[in-house]
C-alpha cells in the first residue's frame, strides 16, 4: 500500500485548488463592490493596484524560482484582494503595493509558496503595514454613500474614530444596528458590509468549500468575552456590538478559515476558533489597540503546527 | 501579592511580554536550538532551572548584601557570576547524565551565562519587586514566580518555533533561506503579531 | 612563531560572528538602530574581544575545567569596565547613546562564545587573530544592518535626512525589523556563498 505524506491545503471537498479560490473570490466580491458604493472610487483602485501588485510579484517570484507559474490558481488574487479589504479606504495608493509585494514575498514564497506558509499572507502584509505606517493604517471615514435598501444616499464624509476606537476610548456614542450590519460605519474598505460578507459566507458554507467550526467558535467566545468583561463592569458587554464591529466577520469567515494555515482536525478547529476569539478579545479590552482580530489570526496560525501535533487522528489499528 | 498579581504576572511575563518574541531577549539560543522539539524542550528546561534558581539567589544577594553596603553598582557582575556557576553546575550535569545531549546543546549551553533572557530577568525581578532598595511584600515570592513565568514564556516560544520549524521541512524552501535566514524571518512575522498585545493595561 | 591569516579571515566571512555562528543577536539588534551606535560598539566590542581573548590564552593553563566559566567572565568583566571608563572619559556622547549596551557586552554571546571555543584552546597569537577577525566581521555585520536600518527605518544617515518626503518603514527601527533584515541579509549571504 502507498503511503502518501502531502502537504497542505488538504481539502475538504473534492474540488480542485483553483475552483475553491476562484469561489472565495466570488463570494467577497460583493463586500468589496459595497466598500466602493461607501467609500468612492478611490477604493477600487486601492483594490485594484493590490490584486495587481499580489499576482505580478508571484509571477516574478515563480520566475526567479524557476518554477511553474502558479498565478492562475486564484491565490495571490485572492491575496492581494484581502490585504485590500483590511485597509481604510484613505491610504494613498503605494500602501497597498508596498504591502502585496510584501504579503506574497514574505508571507508566502519564502515558505515556498502555496500550501507551504505557515502565516495568512495576507495578515502579514496588513500587520507590516500597521506596524511600519500607523498613522496612514488608522485614518479612518465615514462613508460618503450610505446604503439603505435600495438606494444610496449621500453623506458629509469626515475622518472619524471607528467603533471600536470609540469603545476603547470610552466615549459615548449611539449606532443603529442596521448600519452596522448593512455596513454604513466607518472602517476598512471590505470589512464594513456584514450583511454581504455574510450572504458570501453562506455560499462558501452550503459548497461545503468553508466549515462552521472555525468561524462559529472564533464570534462565540467573543460575544461571549465581551458580554462577561463589559466597559461598566462585570456582565455588562454588548456583545451584538462586538460582533458586527471591526474585522470580526471577515476575519473570521474568509481568513481565519484559511486551508494551508488552519488546523486539519474538528478538535484542532474548534481549539483554533476559540484561540483566536480569546486573544481577539483580550486585545480588544485590555490591549492599546482597538482591534486584534489581524494579531489574533497570526498568532493562532504559529500554534497550528502544535495543534495538528496533538490532535492527529488515532490510526487504525494502534 | 493578590491573586490578581499572580495572574497578572503569568499573563504578562509568559504572553504579554514574553522573553523572546516581545522583548527580544535569549535571541541566540532560540534560533539556534529550535529546530527539534526534543533540544528545544530541553534548553527551555535547563534555563528555567537557571532563571528560577538564580532569581533565589540573586534576590538574597541584593537584599543582604548589596543594599545593606550600598553596593547596589556591583549588582550586574555579581549577578553574572552567580549564573554563570550555575551554568557551569548544569553543564557538569548535562554532560553526565546524556552525552548526546550535551552534544547537541554544543556551546549554547554555557552561552546560557549570557543569555540575556536570565540575566535580564534577575535585573527586572530588582526593579519590579524592590522599591527604593526596600523589598515589597511577597517580594521573594513575586520574584521566584515572575522566574517561573518568564522560563514558561520562554518555553512557550521554543516549541512554538520547534513545531514551526519541524512542519516547514518537508517544504521547498528556497535553498538560501534554509534553515537560519527563515528561521529569522519566521521569528520577526511571530514578533510583529506580539505587537497587537503593546499598550497593554491590565 | 607562524602567523596564519586563515584564523583571521574566517571570522569575516566564513564564521561571521552575526551571520554565521549567529552570537551577539541581542545587542545586535537593540544597538544597530544608526551608523554612529554601530560604529562605537564595532570599536568597544572589538577592544574586549581582543583584551579577553589574549589573557585568556595565556591563562588557559591556569584554569580548571569545572571553574572556567565564572574565570572568563571576570577577566571579560574587567575589560568592559575598561572600556566603560575610557568611553566614559573620551566621548560622553557615545556613553550617552550607547547606555546600558556597553556594560552589557559582559553578555555579548560573541565574547564568551570565542573565549570558551577558541581562546582557551589555542595558541595566543591564533587568538589575536580569531579577535581581531571577529571583531571585524561583528562589526562589518553592525554597520550593515545598522546602515539599512537607519536609512530606510528612519530616513537618515549619522542622524541627517538624505531624501525628503521618503516615508520611512517605521518596522525597521523596531526589533521585529530588525530580525526580519538580518533573515534577509543571511539569505542573500548564503545565496553568495552557494554560488561560489
Amino acid at each position: 500500500m502507498k503511503l502518501i505524506v502531502s502537504n497542505s491545503p488538504h481539502l475538504h471537498s473534492s474540488e480542485s485548488i483553483e475552483k475553491i479560490m476562484w469561489s472565495v473570490i466570488i463570494s467577497l466580491l460583493p463586500s468589496g463592490l459595497m466598500g466602493i458604493l461607501l467609500f468612492g472610487v478611490k477604493t477600487f483602485w486601492i483594490i485594484f493596484f493590490s490584486v495587481l501588485t499580489a499576482v505580478i510579484t508571484e509571477a516574478l517570484c515563480n520566475i526567479i524560482t524557476k518554477k511553474r507559474l502558479t498565478i492562475y490558481d486564484g491565490s495571490a488574487f485572492l491575496t492581494g484582494l484581502l490585504l485590500a479589504y483590511n485597509l481604510p479606504p484613505t491610504v494613498p495608493f503605494w500602501i497597498p503595493i508596498v504591502g502585496s509585494f510584501f504579503s506574497i514575498v514574505i508571507g508566502k514564497q519564502v515558505f515556498g509558496g502555496l500550501g507551504q506558509n505557515i502565516f495568512n499572507p495576507a495578515l502579514v502584509g496588513r500587520v507590516f503595514l500597521m506596524a511600519s505606517w500607523p498613522k496612514y493604517m488608522t485614518n479612518f471615514i465615514t462613508p460618503i454613500n450610505k446604503f439603505y435598501p435600495f438606494r444610496l444616499v449621500k453623506c458629509d464624509s469626515i475622518t472619524s474614530a471607528t467603533i471600536l476606537s470609540l469603545l476603547k476610548e470610552k466615549k459615548n456614542f449611539s449606532v443603529s444596528y442596521l448600519d452596522l450590519f448593512l455596513g454604513n460605519k466607518g472602517g476598512c474598505i471590505g470589512e464594513v458590509a456584514v450583511f454581504l460578507l455574510l450572504l458570501g459566507a453562506l455560499y462558501l458554507l452550503i459548497k461545503k468549500y468553508i466549515l462552521l467550526y472555525i468561524p462559529l467558535s472564533y464570534i462565540i467566545t467573543v460575544a461571549i468575552l465581551s458580554y462577561i468583561f463589559g466597559p461598566n463592569g462585570l456582565f455588562t458587554g454588548n456583545w451584538l456590538l462586538s460582533i458586527l464591529s471591526g474585522g470580526l466577520i471577515l476575519g473570521a469567515f474568509f481568513m481565519a478559515t484559511d486551508y494551508v494555515t488552519s488546523p486539519l482536525t474538528k478538535k484542532g478547529q474548534l481549539i483554533f476558533g476559540i484561540g483566536c476569539g480569546i486573544i481577539t478579545s483580550v486585545i480588544r479590552i485590555w490591549g492599546g489597540y482597538p482591534e486584534g482580530v489581524s494579531y489574533a489570526i497570526l498568532i493562532m496560525n504559529a500554534v497550528v503546527p502544535l495543534i495538528d501535533r496533538y490532535t492527529k487522528q488515532r490510526i487504525f489499528g494502534r | 501579592m493578590s491573586l490578581v498579581s499572580f495572574i497578572s504576572i503569568f499573563i504578562s511575563s509568559v504572553f504579554i511580554y514574553n522573553v523572546i518574541l516581545s522583548r527580544f531577549l535569549g535571541l541566540c539560543s532560540f534560533i539556534a536550538i529550535s529546530k527539534e522539539t526534543k533540544p528545544a524542550f530541553a534548553m527551555s528546561m535547563a534555563v528555567m532551572f537557571v532563571i528560577v534558581m538564580s532569581s533565589i539567589i540573586t534576590w538574597f544577594i541584593y537584599r543582604f548584601l548589596l543594599v545593606p553596603f550600598n553596593l547596589t553598582y556591583l549588582r550586574t557582575i555579581s549577578f553574572i557570576l552567580v549564573i554563570a556557576s550555575f551554568v557551569q553546575l548544569v553543564e557538569m550535569v548535562v554532560r553526565k547524565t546524556s552525552p548526546q545531549l550535551y552534544k547537541i546543546f554544543g556551546i549554547y549551553l554555557p552561552l546560557i551565562t549570557v543569555n540575556c533572557a536570565v540575566f535580564g530577568t534577575s535585573i527586572l525581578n530588582i526593579d519590579t519587586f524592590f522599591k527604593d532598595g526596600r523589598p515589597i511584600t511577597g517580594s521573594l515570592i513575586l520574584s521566584i514566580f515572575n522566574g517561573f513565568c518568564v522560563a514558561l514564556g520562554y518555553t512557550f516560544a521554543m516549541l512554538l518555533m520547534s513545531g514551526i520549524r519541524e512542519r516547514l521541512e518537508v517544504c521547498d524552501i528556497p535553498k538560501s533561506l534554509k534553515d537560519f535566514p527563515l528561521a529569522f524571518i519566521i521569528a520577526s512575522i511571530i514578533s510583529m503579531s506580539f505587537l497587537g498585545f503593546s499598550g497593554f493595561r491590565f | 612563531m607562524k602567523i596564519n591569516l586563515k584564523e583571521f579571515l574566517k571570522g569575516i566571512i566564513s564564521e561571521n560572528p552575526t551571520f554565521v555562528l549567529m552570537l551577539g543577536l541581542c545587542p545586535t539588534l537593540a544597538i544597530s538602530t544608526t551608523l554612529a551606535n554601530a560604529i562605537g560598539m564595532s570599536f568597544a566590542a572589538t577592544f574586549v574581544l581582543l583584551g579577553s581573548n589574549i589573557i585568556i590564552s595565556l591563562i588557559k593553563r591556569l584554569i580548571p575545567s569545572k571553574i572556567r566559566i565564572p574565570s572568563y567572565i571576570v577577566v571579560i568583566a574587567t575589560f568592559v569596565t575598561i572600556t566603560e571608563l575610557i568611553i566614559k572619559a573620551y566621548s560622553p556622547a557615545l556613553d550617552k547613546s550607547l547606555g546600558i549596551y556597553i556594560p552589557l557586552i559582559v553578555v555579548n554571546c560573541i565574547v564568551l562564545g570565542r573565549a570558551e571555543a577558541f581562546a582557551s584552546k589555542s595558541n595566543l597569537i591564533d587568538s589575536i587573530l580569531d579577535a581581531l577577525g571577529m571583531g571585524v566581521g561583528f562589526s562589518l555585520a553592525l554597520i550593515l544592518i545598522s546602515g539599512i536600518r537607519e536609512f530606510f527605518g528612519v530616513g537618515k544617515i549619522f542622524g541627517n535626512t538624505v531624501i525628503r518626503g521618503f516615508e520611512p518603514v517605521f518596522l525597521f527601527a523596531m526589533p521585529s525589523g530588525a530580525l526580519l533584515i538580518i533573515g534577509i541579509l543571511m539569505g542573500f549571504f548564503n545565496f553568495l556563498k552557494n554560488k561560489k
